[in-house]
């Protein structure tokens, strides 16, 4: 038996190696330590300290507070994503290439620029801010002003899953359904809902994730009323300050989980369905 | 100076992909190994080239036991039938890269590997096309540089894997023969792979019909064709 | 229902399928309203200042180093992830080993963890008595509350971009290629530097570019892990809510809108890069 080689295109065992290590300590080190000393910190003081930090009121207060954000801000920019991509994957018109662009804004902009637009309309010395205060209503530093802002950082994730996925599926089912005598709804509903429905629910998963975990933009608009206009993030912030660790990374915990939920249905949705989110990844 | 093939085999997992291939070439002899899908010859024809290792059995050409050496030895030009081409470097930078990467003390001047690129894209008779890049040229094009850039190291060996399995019927027959004018020309063995017979049999002196990851059949084209030696042989000819 | 398709056809032009106008109509409404008036307020609120009170507003000491700092930063972390994001999307696409599925879903962590999360997380394990703040303190090397602790915020941030950016890439350009720079002769090294890595410069770029943006526009991971200390470690984000804290709307819009155009900028560059990228294939 001759001596056997590697293949060429294979790398020496001594690089693998140091590859290897630098890869999964790099990866150990600077993204899963945080996360570990995330638990380790909410449970320092043992579980039933971590359960009377979550169950105190001004906790539960930001916890309803990012729910019911979301609970806003999630289906109006699914309502946005689906009109958007209706109206650029099944029709032609100038300047679909720029409008395109311009709805993935909000992902080039710093999230503190998110909110200091809202405040520069709303504020104080705002354009409409005055104005709105003779009547009473109140944009900033109360739940309209985080839902604004909280709008503008997420209304891109169900956008841009939705106008690859449904550009790459052409018109012909839709085209299909209009002589048929559909109506635009009709077709829409069920036509084109069942092609594109893992790709909204990821768009969806994914605005979801950012919407209860934004931080920045809300940061800017919320003015940071304990207890009535903090939302999970801005709740974490204020405990730290404080020097309450224990209950800053108990409910800096119930995001991590938040997030690692998000994390594993995002991977189980690439994996089983990789064919109609395989748009998404060409584009 | 011949090629002896003596008993390779190999398996992919489970797979035997090769099963005990032998064949013996004389140098500089055009040998084509022809057969269906999944009959090994790729295989074969990788593990000549270095490519893949061979789980047993032994090659001999050159006075040199071929297996025992790593691909980058053994001055075995491969052309893909992808074409493999650099996309970032123009057709005279793939046809040098052969050159270039020798170490200094084998390594031709700037002015001879100039010479060498353009009389090399002569014989493939894309005169002039240097600077070009390979998305800027058609199948055929990028496959007369593919063979360029292959002969570029003046390889003791050249090695064919389907080279003309991507291009329209016109170029292939176009192609074929200009290979076997490029082979009269330099003298250099080849091998070269095919599932069509007509190819096959048009341009090589010696076939070697493969089912299953044997040789079924192996020699001259008219000798094959009058005397097939297996039923399968005798199908595979008429389909 | 198929009254209401029908008539929202525009009379000027006609399309096959019905919901053009509408669909258009709402997603135009929507994204002026929220997305456009908004940024025109940012864009105009300075020009009330005129360009040279504009340009004083910008050229304070502190507000130039908070643009360095975040630029100067985003930029070495940009760097740095690109680096390391070559090498884990080598290991992951080219090697195997179990537990690489694992590895591949972690990458997405940054992406995942809200920011306030990550940066109370970073603050206290780089910290002096935190996990890793510990082991440096003892060389001397202060990370938490200095620049340093800014760099490794935004390294932590930027990673997921250009390792998702390469994989992709890498995983495209196949083995053959490496296979024929082998028959030619080339030794693995030759073949990496001058076949595999050319062919990826377009693909680094842009991952890093995607970093480098991202790194300079975050808030939320930076401001605990920092110092936050005016003119040596203050980011420009921080800047600007300082700003709007003590109600300069006009000079927290300037550094916004210097914010706003790095950003238009690399949104050009990336789409640049991304059709040089397309037109070398």
């Amino acid at each position: 038996m001759k001596a056997t080689f590697r293949k060429p295109t294979e790398d020496p065992i001594w690089l693998k190696a140091l590859l290897g290590a630098l890869a999964v300590g790099f990866i150990a080190i600077l993204l899963l330590l945080p996360l570990v000393l995330v638990f380790k910190e909410a449970l320092a003081h043992g579980l039933s300290a971590f359960w009377a930090a979550m169950v105190e009121p001004d906790s539960l207060a930001a916890v309803r507070l990012s729910l019911t954000a979301a609970a806003i801000a999630v289906p109006l920019n699914t309502l946005f994503g689906i009109s958007a991509a209706w109206s650029i994957a099944k029709f032609d018109f100038p300047g679909k290439t720029f409008l395109v662009t311009l709805i993935d804004l909000p992902f080039s902009v710093s999230p503190v620029v998110s909110g200091l637009i809202y405040v520069l309309v709303f504020g104080a010395q705002g354009w409409f801010g005055p104005r709105l205060a003779d009547y009473n209503i109140h944009i900033l530093f109360a739940l309209p002003g985080i839902v604004l802002a909280t709008i503008f950082v997420t209304f891109p994730f169900v956008a841009r899953e939705l106008i690859p996925l449904m550009m790459d599926q052409g018109r012909d089912e839709e085209e299909a359904a209009a002589t048929l005598g559909a109506s635009g709804f009709s077709t829409f509903l069920r036509v084109t809902l069942p092609n594109i429905k893992w790709g909204l629910l990821y768009g969806v998963l994914l605005c979801n994730a950012r919407a209860l975990g934004e931080f920045g933009a809300v940061s800017v608009v919320s003015g940071h009323i304990r207890g009535v206009t903090n939302t999970m993030p801005l709740h974490v912030e204020l405990l730290y300050n404080n020097y309450d660790y224990v209950g800053a990374f108990a409910v800096a915990a119930l995001l991590a989980m938040l997030g690692l939920v998000t994390l594993a249905l995002k991977s189980l949705l690439e994996w089983r369905y990789a064919d109609e989110l395989a748009a998404m990844h060409r584009h | 100076m011949s090629l002896t093939v003596d008993s390779v085999s190999k398996k992919f997992g489970r797979f035997p992909a090769l099963n005990g291939a032998s064949f013996v070439a004389p140098q500089g002899g055009f040998v084509s190994l022809l057969g269906p899908s999944g009959s090994g010859k790729t295989t074969l024809l990788r593990i000549l080239g270095g490519l893949e290792f061979a789980d047993s059995g032994s090659v001999r050409f050159a006075d040199l036991n071929w297996l025992d050496m790593p691909a980058r030895t053994r001055n075995a030009g491969f052309v893909f039938q992808q074409y493999a081409l650099f996309k970032h470097m123009t057709v005279a930078d793939n046809i040098a890269f052969g050159l270039r990467v020798r170490p200094r003390r084998t390594r031709p001047s700037k002015a001879a590997i100039t010479d060498r690129v353009k009389q090399l894209l002569d014989l493939v008779q894309l005169p002039g096309l240097e600077a070009r890049y390979p998305s800027q040229l058609s199948g055929g094009q990028r496959q007369r540089v593919a063979v360029a850039r292959a002969l570029a190291i003046e390889p003791r060996m050249l090695l064919l894997d389907e080279p003309f399995g991507a291009l329209d019927a016109k170029v292939r027959k176009e192609l074929r023969s200009d290979l076997r004018r490029i082979h009269d020309h330099t003298g250099v063995t080849t091998v070269f792979v095919t599932h069509d017979q007509e190819e096959a049999f048009a341009v090589a002196d010696l076939v070697a019909v493969m089912k299953d990851g044997r040789i079924e059949q192996y020699g001259a084209p008219a000798d094959v064709r009058r005397n097939p030696r297996t039923a399968f042989v005798s199908e595979f000819l008429t389909a | 229902m198929s009254a209401i398709g029908l008539k929202l056809v525009p009379l000027r032009s006609r399309h096959v399928l019905p919901g053009f106008s509408l669909s258009l109509g709402f997603t135009l409404f929507y994204m002026t309203s929220l997305m456009l008036i908004p940024l025109l307020a940012l864009v105009l609120r300075p020009a009330g200042l005129g360009l040279d009170g504009f340009w004083s507003a910008i050229s304070t000491p502190r507000v130039l180093a908070s643009l360095r700092l975040s630029f100067g930063m985003a930029l070495a972390a940009a760097a740095i992830d690109s680096v390391f994001g070559f090498i884990i999307a080598w290991v992951l696409v080219r090697y195997r080993f179990p537990g690489k599925a694992l590895l591949d879903a972690v990458i997405d962590l940054p992406f995942a963890l809200p920011t306030a999360v990550a940066g109370i997380a970073l603050s206290t394990l780089y910290a002096p008595n935190g996990w890793i703040g510990s082991l440096l303190i003892a060389h001397g090397i202060k990370i938490a509350y200095t620049p340093w602790g800014v760099l490794v915020a935004m390294t932590f941030i930027g990673l997921p971009f250009t390792v998702r950016t390469l994989q992709p890439v890498l995983s495209e350009l196949g083995l053959e290629v490496e296979e024929a720079a082998a028959t030619l002769g080339a030794t693995r090294l030759q073949t990496i530097a001058r076949v595999v890595l050319p062919m990826l410069v377009p693909a680094i770029l842009t991952g890093a570019a995607m970093a480098f943006a991202r790194g300079a526009g975050e808030y939320g991971s930076i401001i605990f892990i920092a110092g936050n200390i005016p003119a040596v470690s203050e980011i420009a984000p921080l800047l600007i809510v300082t700003k709007l804290e003590q109600y300069d709307y006009a000079g927290a819009a300037a550094i916004g809108v210097v914010m706003l155009a790095a950003s238009f900028v690399m949104l050009l560059a990336l789409n640049g890069l991304q059709s040089w990228a397309a037109k070398r294939r």
